[in-house]
């Protein structure tokens, strides 16, 4: 496409600022909501310039176990993000090296795994835990996760997978070289890239989950997203609470946007867009 | 050669299994469970104790009851109304963004933001905003002369709230997968249409459109699949009313089964929203195999 001449550059520039009020004005009120104090969260004209505090992280910690539901939140993420990272890679090595007319269709059905509504399994998941005793545990939640988590690491890994060349997997066969080790010192370095957008993706749906969280866990194994939802109330008092805990959430999705803003795309489209 | 082939088989197979095994106990199963559920009765006092088996009668009652087929009109409501904003609105931010300018970079990273909040934070700022006295959004709608909307607390209204966050965190998501797609098109088509001396619009509809066509049905059969799936913003933002203006599938199930305790009525509600979604699911796949370079 050729270079916008400077009156359409200016309509451009225009009309991107536009955007990115609308798109950012609810985050800017997140950040500066949990900063003002309560008197003047709710002012007309909306106060700009305020002398921040940090009352309501305070109170969020001091109300709540809050610093031990972020550990929840960490502890499920990152279990989840492990286990799926380990099982779904090494079953996409196996859909990517495996040449059968019905692994297209396995691919296809791992997908679909996450794309069912989650309401729809949150009884059975409901009465299966607590049967089993796992109501309440960040087990629970980091096997319930992985549901969702697996189907999105074997689908972008299959894709980093499919790109190294078998050339080299050839070449390392001939020196001697079995399949697990030639995996573990040809491939998985080479696809080493995918593993860490696999390993975001996961860390960053498990965090931001709150429907599981909210109907699987209760006042041991609760996580952050559920923690903040539980202050709302029409009491006033409680929005700064809220907006502070909702920009502790979303720190690690806005790192991540900025961290890996190449892989996004692929990695959002499940491969639609490469 | 032929021993190594069937002995990487073999490891392929164990490298394959546990990935198959977790995801049959945590998905099939449960779903299984589901459709066990349907044909069952709950007794309250009892409630996690087997129960009888009702044959047919929770599938009548969810179909009978006129309110399944109420949530399913909402559901594709709210479908019909978010994707096609979400198109136009991402689709025309994706043109801007991939303009040879300096600074897109940036603007793209920043405008990716709200895609990446959680659902639940994004229905409780939206809340905020949405307060009828209080709320920035009514005042924001003031200075420009507009008499108060009652967002949440009208059922005339109340979808359209429901719609605008929805469209709010995930316009850039059709941004991104159209940037993403624009910038891996072949230049050669834009030179001659150029040449000939077309005009931008002429350019866009003739030549851009129909290479992006592929990547855009694959976008918007994934938006589909999660309009299924969209809760969280419901649930803090009108926990489906006011009435049943904004009962999507998921809210009528959640109802059902936590609310009325009915489980077996919401499971087979699950069971019959399972076999739309599998439809959805099989013409995604079906557009993922039609766009041959996968965009890229």
């Amino acid at each position: 496409m050729n270079k916008p001449s400077t009156r359409q550059a200016f309509l451009i520039y225009a009309l991107l600022g536009a955007a990115l009020l609308v798109f950012l004005a609810p985050v800017y009120l997140i950040v500066s909501s949990s900063l003002k104090p309560t008197p003047i969260m709710f002012l007309r004209p909306p106060a700009f310039v305020f002398e921040p505090t940090l009352a309501h992280y305070q109170d969020l910690f001091a109300l709540r176990p809050f610093g031990k539901f972020i550990m929840n939140s960490l502890i499920v993420s990152l279990g989840s993000t492990a286990f799926s990272v380990f099982f779904g890679s090494i079953a996409a090595y196996a859909i990517s090296r495996i040449r059968h007319k019905r692994m297209n269709d396995i691919a296809f059905w791992i997908l679909s795994m996450r794309m069912f509504p989650p309401i729809t399994v949150v009884v059975p998941y409901y009465i299966i835990f607590k049967t089993i005793g796992l109501l309440d545990t960040p087990l629970a939640l980091i096997l319930v996760y992985s549901t969702a988590n697996i189907p999105l690491t074997v689908w972008l890994m299959k894709g980093f997978f499919d790109e190294v060349p078998l050339a080299l997997e050839e070449a390392a066969a001939v020196d001697g070289h079995g399949a697990v080790s030639i995996f573990r010192r040809v491939t998985l370095p080479l696809a080493a890239p995918g593993l860490a957008v696999s390993a975001v993706f996961c860390f960053i749906f498990s965090w931001n989950e709150f429907l599981f969280a909210f109907m699987l866990t209760g006042s041991e194994a609760q996580t952050a997203t559920v923690a903040v939802m539980s202050f709302w109330s029409s009491d006033a008092l409680q929005w700064g609470r809220i907006m502070a805990g909702s920009f502790v959430i979303l720190i690690p999705g806005v790192v991540f946007v900025f961290a890996c803003q190449r892989w996004l795309a692929r990695g959002l489209t499940m491969g639609a867009v490469k | 050669m032929s021993a190594t082939r069937i002995r990487n088989r073999k490891i392929f197979a164990i490298f394959l299994l546990p990935a198959m095994l977790v995801l049959f106990l945590t998905t099939l199963y449960p779903m299984l469970y589901a459709g066990y559920l349907s044909f069952r009765s709950y007794d309250l006092a009892k409630l996690f104790v087997p129960r009888v088996f009702v044959g047919w009668s929770n599938y009548q009652q969810v179909l009978g009851g006129g309110e399944f087929l109420h949530a399913l009109k909402i559901t594709f409501q709210l479908m019909a109304i978010t994707l096609s904003v979400q198109l136009v609105v991402g689709v025309s931010l994706a043109l801007l963004v991939t303009s040879r300018l300096p600074g897109m970079g940036l603007i793209r990273s920043l405008l990716l933001i709200p895609m990446m909040i959680s659902p639940v934070i994004v229905g409780l700022v939206w809340l905020f905003l949405y307060f009828p006295e209080l709320g920035y959004l009514n005042y924001a709608l003031s200075l420009l002369g507009i008499n108060p909307i009652p967002w949440i607390t009208s059922p005339d209204w109340s979808l359209w709230a429901i719609a605008i966050a929805d469209i709010w965190q995930w316009t850039p998501f059709i941004m991104m997968g159209t940037a993403a797609a624009l910038t891996s098109l072949s230049p050669e088509p834009y030179e001659a249409a150029r040449i000939d001396g077309n005009s931008a619009w002429q350019v866009f509809w003739h030549v851009s459109l129909p290479q992006l066509k592929p990547v855009l049905v694959s976008l918007l059969f994934l938006r589909a699949i999660d309009a299924f799936k969209i809760y969280e913003i419901i649930f803090v933002l009108t926990k489906g009313g006011p009435g049943d203006s904004t009962e999507v599938l998921s809210l009528y199930i959640y109802r059902q089964s936590f609310t009325f305790w009915q489980m077996g009525v919401g499971a087979a509600a699950s069971f019959l929203s399972l076999a739309i979604i599998i439809v959805l699911i099989t013409l995604f796949f079906k557009s993922l195999h039609r766009a041959p370079a996968h965009g890229g």
